[in-house]
């Protein structure tokens, strides 16, 4: 039994995959499926009122997608991040592992790895369920574009997963790591309304994989995927050294 | 001396937990340190192993780091694990060389090879425990740390664990917290007494006993006893001498040696009829309300 494997039960025995599968492969299919029905459920349920929709372009779909996912399935990913990455918030827990081993890397990075490989492939599916209902009921996706949104989701759900270890390090327990990532988060967007600064921000990169499809160049989110990179690092080093000074 | 502090300080704010504290010990021993909730026992064996930072003062660890093992008083895991899984991850993180076989062997010892395979969230408090105690041995560490491993356990979980403890002398050197002064009496051979941060003694067990407490004797007398009584109190080795009942009396002596030269002659010389007489043994509770009160 390695870090390794416990990171890999913890997934499999907790059911964890499935609440984060489920989540991005049902929105990816929702997605495309809303994008082109719109106007046929607003009819129906409108209550006789006609509101008329331009007929759907095939980038809608990826927007629904990427709108539902940056709510809902964030939510999920840190709950479900935070969960393994908040090590010590039962205490004795904590001392199992650091006293087993000679570094904190040995205990962290098992659980990064784990947690943003969890996240990120259930983003990568919904995101390759969305794209196929898309091409089936609306049109065909640049693929080079595409694929580079998927790209540029997933860097940012790697951040999540390392702001949520940077956080679990400083709380006392689960709920505060996650309700701090989500203030994190929160504030990122918000700052991002000034144009000059939004572009560098990550949360740009959440629409990256519904923007590329609308027309945006891929080189227009590099800036905010190098703020990504260093906020991915200053993150993990915060997480080490706030884990270390911790006292059991 | 595979343990050994100096001037080891560790304040939480302005409230002092540990004063100076000078732990000495030596190898191969089962040391018990002992104190009231609060006293600090938790602090010094969190210091010792490396999950707390002293204020000030040294630590000295006589064993390489791996080999060093600690169990918190109230273990808990992954309840998703089972008991093997759980002992089979404390060995490979501790000692990945140690061969598998040895999960069984010491999942058997702590009595818990048939719920090997049950996952651990449906263990028994005094299970999880054994389980706790199972994951630290099975590195086959040199320094063993148990933050009191029997406290709140029914009586036959403590019984388990004070077995378990018992079998690890000769094995490894352990340091054993409790407040359980009965649990440190019978495993232990070395007690260190922790009061409000400071160590108010250290040493072995049967020097404390003896040492610290008035030596007293236990006569049991047919009546009338009162010559004898009286005999007793005009010696001059004889601090002392209380009724208990009417054939038994507790004598307090100056000096254990005293008592031994002079008591057998005393007492003869009264007439007495004399049913047993011997030194009454001082508990390490008695001892320990003598120094924390």
């Amino acid at each position: 039994m390695s870090l390794w494997r416990l990171e890999w039960l913890r997934l499999v025995r907790t059911k964890r995959w499935i609440a984060l599968a489920s989540v991005y492969v049902f929105f990816g299919l929702l997605g495309p499926l809303s994008a082109r029905y719109l106007g046929e459920i607003v009819e129906r349920f409108g209550g006789g009122v006609e509101v008329t929709f331009p007929p759907p372009v095939p980038a809608d779909g990826m927007i629904q997608y990427v709108s539902n996912v940056s709510q809902i399935g964030l939510l999920v990913a840190v709950v479900v991040a935070a969960g393994s990455l908040a090590f010590d918030a039962k205490p004795e827990m904590g001392v199992f592992l650091r006293t087993r081993v000679p570094r904190l890397w040995d205990i962290l990075v098992p659980r990064l790895v784990v947690s943003f490989l969890a996240v990120g492939a259930s983003f990568v599916l919904g995101a390759l369920a969305a794209w196929y209902e898309t091409v089936v009921l609306i049109g065909s996706l640049p693929v080079g574009g595409t694929l580079a949104g998927i790209g540029y989701g997933s860097l940012y759900l790697a951040l999540v997963v390392a702001v949520v270890a940077a956080a679990g390090s400083r709380s006392k327990n689960v709920l505060g790591a996650v309700l701090v990532t989500i203030v994190v988060l929160l504030v990122m967007p918000i700052v991002g309304i000034v144009e000059a600064i939004g572009k560098w921000l990550p949360s740009h990169l959440v629409g990256a994989l519904a923007g590329i499809p609308s027309g945006m160049g891929i080189d227009d989110y590099l800036p905010a995927a190098f703020v990504t990179v260093v906020l991915i690092g200053l993150s993990l080093w915060l997480a080490v050294r706030w884990s270390a000074a911790r006292e059991l | 001396m595979i343990v050994s502090t100096h001037q080891l300080r560790k304040e939480y704010g302005s409230t002092l937990a540990l004063c100076d504290v000078e732990l000495r010990v030596s190898s191969g021993s089962v040391y018990g340190l002992v104190g009231p909730n609060g006293a600090g026992k938790t602090t010094l064996l969190g210091i010792l192993a490396g999950l707390r930072k002293p204020t000030a003062g040294t630590v000295e660890i006589g064993v390489e780091w791996t080999k060093v093992a600690v169990l918190p008083d109230t273990p808990q895991f992954d309840p998703w694990l089972t008991g093997r899984e759980v002992v089979d991850l404390a060995r490979s993180l501790t000692d990945p060389s140690v061969p598998p076989g040895r999960v069984d062997e010491v999942l058997e010892e702590a009595g818990l090879a048939d719920a090997a395979r049950r996952t651990v969230g449906g263990y028994s408090r005094g299970m999880l425990q054994r389980l706790g105690v199972a994951s630290t041995v099975v590195g086959r560490p040199g320094l063993l740390m148990l933050d009191e491993p029997s406290s709140a356990l029914d009586p036959a979980g403590r019984r388990e664990v004070l077995d378990l403890v018992a079998r690890l002398r000769g094995e490894a050197t352990v340091i054993f917290s409790s407040h359980i002064l009965g649990d440190v009496q019978e495993v232990c051979d070395t007690v260190g007494i922790l009061r409000a941060g400071e160590l108010l003694f250290q040493g072995p067990i049967d020097a404390l006993l003896v040492g610290s407490a008035v030596p007293t004797y236990r006569l049991r007398l047919r009546p009338p006893g009162d010559a004898a009584i009286l005999a007793l109190r005009r010696a001059w080795w004889v601090r002392s001498v209380e009724a208990v009942t009417q054939e038994e009396v507790r004598i307090f002596v100056e000096s254990v040696e005293a008592a031994e030269q002079h008591m057998a002659a005393a007492l003869a010389s009264t007439d007495a009829r004399i049913v047993s007489f011997g030194p009454e043994a001082a508990t390490l509770e008695q001892v320990f309300l003598e120094l924390t009160s």
